[in-house]
């Protein structure tokens, strides 16, 4: 029984499919009459009696829907199908692309903001599934600009009030790390550049948790991070073969885009793990550096999590406030340290704080606290002061005649 | 599942060590994995994040209250540091099990169970590998968010516990905000004409191609005004609200002086922005979870989470350096409370607005090792977020909590702090 069809004379919803010979017809079983005969209608209220129709591919939205959004509507699906989305995505992309246009603000947007649109309710609905997205990706998709992306998504963020989750940080590893090129075997790939996938996935989470332990994540675009974290345990696996490799060498040949951050990244991890590295009694005779420590990235993710705490002391506050503390940690180190006196004259450095890169670079300029200005709002404005300001009817004058002379001078082309 | 004369031993316990933050240093166990996916902490932990008030309960309600909340938590999986003695063998047993059953489930992670190494290099006493042992399914969690849940329980409330307790501060005193922007309207109420302005003044622009007013400033105080046609005046860039007046005023002196009948009508604050530094790191991403009616954290976009309040109507740009920009504003409720922090903090009562203090009265120290014990653990949101908005008035559960949890508390006080849960904040 087809929801919502009722019979013409009698108005009862009692319809029965029931053929006549070899044509199908509809008829209503109270009364008998016949309310749709085979399945082509010229009709309009014909068509309202056939059953199932899936209503993109009836004429009623047709109608209903103007042809940018129609068009849009089409783009939302081909976008969900161009990223294997789920097919209960593609209906709640559409739904949400139905709804935003029901505002007036989208709805009297220009072009482009429509077609940013599509990529915005795709992104919203992927994020509400956690499904590891990027909003880089679905601009490089859209061939759109990410300010153009990012001013309309905050808008329909906004307007639609919806709860956005952040982006899944495990999922997005895991799904960036399958993407690169260097689980098999192939001509430009040599061999001993070939990774186990799994070990190289857990390798790269284990790095990406202590990148966001440490910091490093916070505030930050993800993917770099997640790139060099991959780059750190592609090495690590088999450091003899693999140091010599560079982070760029290395997205070409997994046949990844670097993205310009992730070497800075590279080096905020390094130097995270070279502070983790100092703690460990048996690494800090090695004397390690930034290459080296590549080596030991497997004893140090062991023992991460009592490694950052040793290797790091919590607080912002420099000195005083943490005697306590220190003197502590000073003991613990004087403990470890007399094990190992005679290789090492001095003291290990006291532990840094465990602070985001952009708090343990010095100011860029002293902040100075502005002097209390004794300023109420009604003091007397000496005329002096104003006057000041204008200009004197001869300097109006000068001023007039200079305007013009530069009016024409613009006027009359330059000869050549 | 404990009976309510052993729910207030708990409770006492929690409270001592709550109030006693030395007991508490290393001690605690290493982080947890679930910073990284935000569904899975709320999956393993019952105690879910956007109830905290469930869990503070023992501090203002009483007794009845919390038994209700910790039925579900399975307090003998506790970790030694918080646990009485008498408890000792019997969390120890329990823990000694578990380890047996993370090892055998632990096969994805590379992780060996470092219990036995770690111990000899930890402080602790010989509770840590246990407790290790603890969270290492936490770490699993977003492989397989499975059964550990009755021995994670416990960590939420240990860690909520285990937070410092702030000396209780003035009213005054705290972050103080300072202005860098006000921006305020006025009308002249009289028709202007632009071009004679932009002639016979020195210190205008005007292009009515690109933009239908005259752009007008002056030294002092250091602003820039738009001056319409229609008389309606705009004046940004300065630094107080008297100074926006003034300026406001001394540009409607400048168009007198040029001839033209003005008056100076409805002068209006329209936005006020502020920047502050409250000197400690803040994660950006547990404060998106928990606070995420008001939050927008798009680190893809923006570093900075936007925080929009609504009591008072401000949005804070909050970085993961703990610099806070705060703006909106308009409303006249926060204009007076800044107003009033500014003049009393600045002009009254120097030794206690100013930062330093602020900061040495926290014991700054160990608030902030446990600030980030606490986010480690992500159950709770860093204090700092407390600390702003108890200062700009928000009612809000947190900073009702963040003011009651400045009182050193004994048992007799604690009558006292009940009675303040119904009364006003900052």
């Amino acid at each position: 029984m087809p929801s919502g069809s009722r019979c013409p004379d009698c108005g009862s919803s009692e319809l029965v499919e029931d053929s006549h010979y070899s044509q199908s017809q509809l008829v209503c079983s109270d009364c008998g009459c016949v309310v749709t005969e085979g399945t082509l209608t010229t009709t309009f209220n014909d068509e309202g009696n056939l059953r199932e129709v899936t209503y993109s591919r009836s004429t009623g939205e047709n109608e209903q829907v103007s042809r940018s959004q129609q068009r849009d509507l089409r783009r939302v699906r081909d976008l969900c199908r161009i990223l294997k989305l789920p097919t209960t995505f593609e209906d709640t992309a559409i739904s949400y692309y139905q709804r935003a246009y029901q505002l007036s603000g989208i709805r009297a947007a220009r072009l482009q903001k429509k077609e940013v649109l599509v990529g915005c309710c795709v992104l919203i609905t992927c994020r509400q599934h956690n499904w590891p997205l990027t909003m880089g990706a679905i601009c490089t998709l859209l061939y759109a600009d990410l300010d153009v992306f990012s001013g309309t998504y905050m808008q329909l963020v906004k307007l639609l009030g919806l709860d956005v989750p952040a982006l899944c940080l495990a999922d997005l590893v895991k799904s960036y790390c399958s993407s690169f090129r260097l689980f098999q075997a192939s001509p430009s790939i040599p061999a001993k550049y070939v990774e186990d996938k799994d070990k190289m996935l857990s390798r790269t989470l284990l790095l990406v948790e202590l990148a966001n332990e440490t910091w490093l994540v916070t505030g930050r675009h993800p993917l770099p991070v997640i790139t060099a974290a991959t780059f750190l345990a592609w090495q690590s696996l088999r450091p003899s073969a693999r140091l010599t490799c560079s982070l760029a060498q290395f997205c070409k040949l997994a046949n990844v885009d670097l993205p310009y951050p992730a070497a800075s990244r590279l080096q905020e991890l390094l130097a995270v793990l070279l502070r983790m590295a100092s703690q460990l009694a048996w690494l800090r005779v090695l004397k390690l550096d930034k290459r080296t420590v590549v080596k030991h990235i497997a004893d140090l993710l062991q023992h991460r999590h009592m490694l950052v705490r040793m290797a790091f002391r919590d607080g912002t506050a420099e000195g005083e406030t943490q005697k306590q503390q220190q003197g502590e940690q000073g003991q613990r180190e004087e403990a470890e340290d007399s094990t190992f006196d005679v290789l090492e004259r001095k003291r290990p450095a006291s532990p840094a704080p465990l602070l985001p890169p952009c708090m343990l670079k010095p100011p860029k300029r002293s902040h100075p606290t502005p002097s209390v200005s004794a300023v109420t709002g009604d003091e007397n404005i000496s005329d002096s002061e104003i006057e000041q300001y204008l200009r004197t009817p001869q300097e109006v004058r000068d001023f007039q005649r200079a305007q013009a002379a530069s009016q024409a001078a613009k006027s009359v082309p330059n000869p050549p | 599942m404990v009976g309510s004369p052993l729910m207030e031993e708990e409770e006492d316990m929690y409270l001592d060590l709550f109030l006693d933050p030395y007991t508490v240093q290393d001690a605690f166990p290493p982080a947890m994995s679930h910073l990284f996916s935000p569904r899975a902490p709320l999956d393993v932990y019952p105690l879910n994040l956007s109830n905290p008030e469930a869990v503070f309960s023992p501090h203002f309600g009483g007794v009845k209250e919390t038994s209700s909340d910790f039925s579900s938590v399975d307090l003998s999986f506790l970790p030694d540091e918080l646990a009485q003695d008498s408890k000792d063998q019997a969390v120890t047993g329990n823990r000694h099990e578990t380890e047996q059953s993370r090892k055998t489930q632990d096969q994805q992670c590379q992780l060996q169970l470092p219990g036995g190494e770690d111990s000899g290099l930890s402080l602790n006493n010989g509770s840590s590998p246990g407790s290790h042992a603890h969270l290492y399914p936490g770490g699993a969690a977003f492989n397989q968010p499975s059964p550990e849940k009755s021995s994670s329980d416990s960590l939420p409330v240990a860690s909520i516990v285990s937070m410092t307790p702030m000396n209780p501060v003035p009213e005054c005193s705290g972050i103080v905000p300072q202005l860098q922007n006000v921006v305020s309207t006025a009308n002249l109420a009289c028709k202007l004409d632009l071009r004679k302005i932009a002639l016979s003044a020195k210190n205008t622009e005007y292009n009515p191609k690109r933009f239908a007013a005259v752009i007008m400033r002056i030294r002092e105080p250091r602003t820039t005004a738009l001056l319409f046609s229609s008389g309606k005046v705009v004046c940004t860039g300065a630094k107080s609200e008297e100074e926006s007046r003034l300026a406001a005023r001394k540009y409607a002196r400048v168009v007198q002086k040029l001839g033209f009948p003005v008056k100076f009508f409805n002068f209006k604050i329209q936005n006020m922005v502020g920047s502050c530094d409250v000197k400690f790191p803040i994660r950006l991403e547990i404060l998106a979870l928990t606070h995420r009616q008001f939050s927008s954290y798009e680190p893809e976009l923006f570093p900075g989470l936007i925080y929009k309040m609504v009591r008072p109507q401000v949005v804070l740009l909050i970085f993961a350096s703990g610099k806070v920009v705060l703006t909106g504003g308009s409303s006249e409720r926060w204009l007076c409370d800044l107003g009033q922090r500014f003049r009393a903090c600045i002009s009254g009562q120097p030794a206690e607005g100013t930062l330093e203090n602020h900061l040495s009265k926290w014991n700054y120290s160990s608030l902030s090792l446990v600030s980030t014990m606490v986010q480690r653990h992500n159950q709770q949101p860093d204090i700092n977020p407390l600390s702003l908005e108890r200062n700009l008035g928000k009612s809000s559960p947190y900073s009702l909590k963040a003011w009651h949890r400045g009182y050193r508390r004994t048992k007799a006080t604690r009558t006292q702090i009940s009675g303040f849960a119904g009364g006003t904040c900052l």
